[in-house]
């Protein structure tokens, strides 16, 4: 017995899955101030009477970091940066609370200018004085060479233990300097919040009995186990689209291309499948407008679902962004989306009568023609999700490429189906499909996917290895520097593939993934000739190795 | 503010030979010192794809010996693409200026290519020109290349087009490739004085090139009022270059490139991968895009390293007073030369490709036409490494060529085919944007 409960900005779904069939489902209302009770009530819903050693594995996936950090709610956290030289500081909005040290290291990890400790003293004393308990560490290239944060780190934790550090080298090895600050920043600032839950879920469920594995669901449409996700909170962000998309897949991974669509409430949340893989967003998460190094999901969210209310706009009509409600065929008081798509197209659902009188009675207040007001909605709405995924597979196909093969391999994106999730998916997605010339897929658990996709799910790992071997280092990710593990001489770019594909199995079982760390990919592999002279003076690696999102091995489908 | 426009194509997977300077390192650390620094991500950045450029792209410029595909590489048609890609973007309207980080590059190519000239085959930023021409119906064009070596491709380019202001500034051509570039190269008969070349001693500093740049460079473009500026962006001038000899820095180039303003600008030489590249990459990027480079240098920056003397200093003065006069004069020169001239003006010269040990011999004539610049035929031969000879007749129509002109240059590539002894008969018909070439002995016209 497999339990996924999505927490989403408007309900909570959740699903028992066995043996290719959802046994129970549920939903509610989430509780934006109170996550764990959210979870716990869809849990409790969903057990009723079942026994809990029968749980084999429950996998959550939560709005909680998201929410923490859009509120203001994160710990107050103060952030060091070693810029070293370039960009100017203003470049760098990330937190009021910065401060600027000398120190620099540069791409091949040698080290320009050494720490000054008397301005480190000076920061540290003012951030003390602040009461902040919190200090998030980044500096410009540390991902070749850490040396400069883990001094800064060991002076702080010396000093004054009671402050916590975060450094940026141990959240993320890729290059780019504002969205490592970025996301040890916002790691630092979610790290007790999301640990308290952390505690707190566990808890709950040892009071209930249940003693399985408790997985949460990341961003890039793979798991963590809940201990490992302790030291690393932002891996939880906007799970809840990734939930959707690989809902979509366990429905159907037929290896073509396709657009899922998972229609909500407020919001509509568009992923794309190409040849059966999810695509990625090429430039991380985008956490409150700031880029970061967490691997997600390529999604655009339209402040657009099934509950967006009709507005009088001066143009005439239009839907609004913000939910009143729900639509009037389930009680609520104003015709919604929803309302809409029921009368123009007669589709039954729940008190159809009430959507033809809500809607009757607004068009008549703004003299409007009933049929022809239900025809512009349906018109924008379907123009709304287009222009989205049209621009959608603009962004893919104008990716910039560095390699000469990638620039002559370049496709068109070319749309086999879309793939409609949500409750208000079936009502609302038909008039697109036929616009776009493609089949909708549907099925009958399309409007639980989330949760039946963050029930079998299994476990993602991506691992980086940078090697020269002229400086005889070698970086890992994630992990931090581990340097000096190459021999000299003859490295090739087989011996740094087969060193991957060491930590993958290595850091994989750490977190309990094991079973899956044979299943990887390359996804990366680079090396250069460094020349000086006339002559080689050592190689560059690259190597990038993971475990790609996909579902646990109990999983056969769904019937 | 609209933002800058970067394109950055490094041909990770392309290089001359694994040692060769235009080998896959060259930007390298370029790619981890902007990835790192995350300009990229910023509001005032917009990258863009790399593009393709056509076969027709190139023969609009290049008279390419026998055919496109022999002087090519999939890269050459990435890097020359991605110029016009960026030259799109600035021309649409969607970025204020732009900027292509690509190789292999171009500025040693020359209007005929039979092989690699200084590590470059095609010509990116004058295939560029002759498509701003064609598609955006722009005239004047303004090249500045701050290349440290001389940029005689595109020099030979344009020295009969009076449309086109091409300025140099380098080492001396007396210390360093290719040996060209002295004051006296000044433009054909019927353009003179659109030609600049300002040779610079070894060890110029910041201090020199900028008093060039404020005292010549700019009042040249104030005056000839162009509609576009390109840099042909060489980072060779660098302190550190391995190749050549001057004393230019990161902050130098950031300056120039702020004060230049260009609206374009296209990567080309640069040879210090490790110390050099990086760093002007980024000042060239932040100097486009107007953002405060203050905080960049180099590691081993010293200011106190390079004084301009005095004695260099009264140097460039005095060439650049001289240059200044000649522009100023070139009107009368033009007029002068078109009642002195016969009906056409005509040269020889020998070409040497380095790169492949190719020697070309080049007999040129110009048309002395009383409305435009007049139309040019390049009769070329050359041995190419496959032992072969290769002859070629070459006709060129400029974008802005008069009727008669191009009345007589249709004409005589008809008339030439019977009688021709070269192999090969080109017809480059810009204002038709036809590019013709007939192989004598097959009898066979491809059009492009």
């Amino acid at each position: 017995m497999l339990i996924g409960i999505d927490v989403g900005g408007t309900y909570t779904d959740g699903v028992i899955f066995e043996q290719g069939d959802i046994k129970a489902s549920t939903k509610a209302p989430t509780d934006s101030g109170d996550i764990r009770g959210s979870v716990l009530q869809v849990l409790d819903d969903l057990l009723g009477s079942r026994k809990p050693e029968t749980i084999q594995r429950i996998v959550l996936s939560t709005t909680l970091v998201t929410n923490t950090l859009a509120t203001g709610r994160g710990e107050p956290t103060a952030l060091i940066l070693l810029p070293g030289y370039g960009l100017p500081h203003d470049a760098y909005k990330i937190s009021e609370h910065t401060w600027y040290l000398k120190g620099a290291v540069d791409f091949r990890g040698r080290q320009i200018d050494p720490l000054d400790k008397s301005e480190l003293a000076a920061a540290v004393v003012a951030i003390a004085g602040l009461g902040v308990k919190r200090i998030a560490v980044a500096a410009k290239f540390a991902n070749r060479n850490n040396s400069l944060e883990l001094q800064i780190r060991d002076y702080i934790n010396e000093r004054c233990p009671e402050i916590k550090v975060s450094i940026s080298s141990e959240v993320s090895g890729k290059l780019n300097f504002p969205r490592r600050a970025v996301t040890a920043y916002f790691t630092a600032m979610t790290l007790t919040e999301w640990n308290h839950f952390a505690d707190e879920i566990e808890a709950a469920l040892r009071q209930r009995g249940i003693v399985c594995p408790v997985d949460i669901l990341k961003a890039d449409g793979g798991t963590l186990s809940l201990e490992s996700s302790r030291t690393m909170p932002c891996e939880t962000v906007f799970s809840g689209p990734a939930a959707s998309t690989m809902g979509a897949l366990a429905l159907n991974d037929e290896k073509i291309n396709s657009v899922v669509i998972d229609v909500g409430g407020t919001t509509s949340d568009i992923s794309l499948i190409i040849d059966g893989h999810p695509l990625y967003a090429a430039k991380g998460a985008r956490i409150e407008d700031h880029f970061t190094h967490v691997n997600a999901f390529a999604v655009r969210s339209l402040a657009l679902g099934g509950d967006s209310p009709l507005l009088i706009a001066e143009g005439g009509i239009d839907v609004g962004r913000t939910r009143q409600g729900p639509a009037a065929c389930f009680g609520g008081e104003a015709p919604t989306v929803t309302d809409v798509f029921n009368v123009y197209y007669k589709l039954n659902i729940a008190d159809a009568g009430r959507s033809q009188a809500q809607l009757a009675k607004l068009a008549k207040e703004n003299r409007l023609g009933l049929s022809e007001m239900c025809q512009t909605i349906v018109e924008m709405v379907t123009e709304r999700l287009m222009t989205a995924i049209r621009e959608m597979f603009a962004q893919w196909e104008t990716e910039p490429a560095y390699k000469v093969w990638e620039v002559i391999h370049r496709r068109r994106f070319e749309l086999h189906r879309i793939m409609g999730i949500g409750a208000a998916a079936e009502a609302i997605l038909p008039p697109l499909a036929q616009r776009m010339a493609v089949p909708l897929f549907s099925h009958q658990y399309s409007a639980v996917a989330n949760a039946l996709g963050a029930s079998v799910v299994r476990p993602t790992l991506s691992v980086q290895v940078h090697v020269d071997t002229a400086a005889d280092i070698c970086t890992v990710d994630p992990g931090g520097i581990r340097a000096g593990m190459m021999p000299g001489g003859k490295v090739q770019l087989e011996d740094v593939k087969a060193l991957a594909c060491k930590y993958l199995v290595m850091i994989g079982g750490e977190r309990g993934m094991g079973e899956y760390t044979s299943e990887y990919q390359f996804f990366m592999e680079e090396q250069f000739n460094t020349i000086r002279g006339y002559s080689g003076s050592g190689k560059l690696f690259d190597v990038g190795v993971q475990v790609l999102p996909g579902f646990i091995h109990e999983f056969k489908g769904v019937r | 503010m609209k933002p800058t426009g970067i394109l950055f194509f490094p041909a990770f997977d392309w290089a001359i030979s694994p040692s060769h300077p235009e080998r896959e390192e060259r930007l390298l650390y370029t790619r981890d010192q902007i990835f790192e620094e995350g300009i990229m991500d910023l509001p005032q950045i917009r990258e863009y794809e790399p593009g393709i450029a056509s076969h027709t792209d190139i023969a609009r410029l290049h008279f390419c010996i026998p055919d496109v595909d022999s002087q090519i590489t999939e890269a050459h048609l990435i890097s020359a693409g991605s110029a016009l890609r960026i030259a799109d973007a600035v021309m649409m309207g969607e970025v204020r200026n732009g900027f292509a980080i690509v190789r292999p590059p171009g500025h040693h190519s020359m209007t005929v290519s039979h092989g690699n000239r200084g590590f470059c085959n095609i010509n990116n930023e004058a295939i560029m020109v002759e498509y701003l021409r064609h598609k955006y119906n722009i005239k004047r064009i303004a090249i500045v290349d701050t290349d440290v070596h001389h940029g005689d491709g595109s020099q030979e380019i344009f020295w009969d087009d009076p449309d086109v202001l091409f300025i140099s500034f380098h080492q001396d051509g007396r210390t360093l490739y290719p040996g060209s570039g002295f004051l006296d190269e000044l433009g054909g008969p019927l353009a003179y004085g659109t030609t600049i070349n300002l040779p610079l001693r070894p060890r110029t500093t910041d201090t020199g090139i900028l008093w060039a740049l404020d005292e010549l460079i700019m009042p040249l473009l104030a005056e000839f009022k162009p509609e576009i500026v390109i840099n042909s962006a060489g980072q060779d001038n660098h302190y550190t270059d391995p190749l050549a000899d001057m004393a230019f820095t990161a902050q130098g180039y950031a300056q120039l490139n702020s004060r230049l303003a260009p609206d374009i600008a296209v990567l080309e030489g640069g040879y210090s991968v490790e110390t050099a590249l990086p760093y002007i990459n980024m000042g060239l990027i932040m100097a486009m895009a107007g953002m405060d480079y203050s905080a960049l240098r180099e590691p081993d920056f010293d200011p106190a390293r390079f004084k301009e003397s005095s004695a260099n200093l009264d140097y460039i003065k005095q060439m650049v007073e001289r240059q200044l006069t000649v522009f100023r004069n070139r009107e009368e020169i033009i007029a002068a030369n078109r009642k002195k001239g016969g009906e056409f003006f005509s040269t020889q010269r020998s070409i040497f490709y380095d790169t492949e040990y190719i020697s070309e011999d080049q007999r040129t004539k110009l048309r002395n036409c009383p409305h435009c610049g007049g139309y040019r035929i390049i009769d070329s031969s050359a041995q190419h490494h496959d032992g072969k000879y290769y002859t070629a007749y070459c006709i060129s129509l400029p974008s802005w060529a008069c009727t008669d002109c191009q009345n007589e240059a249709r004409a005589l590539y008809k008339d030439i085919l019977p009688k021709t002894p070269n192999l090969q008969v080109f017809l480059q018909d810009r204002p038709a944007n036809i590019f013709r070439c007939y192989d004598v002995k097959s009898e066979r016209e491809t059009v492009l």
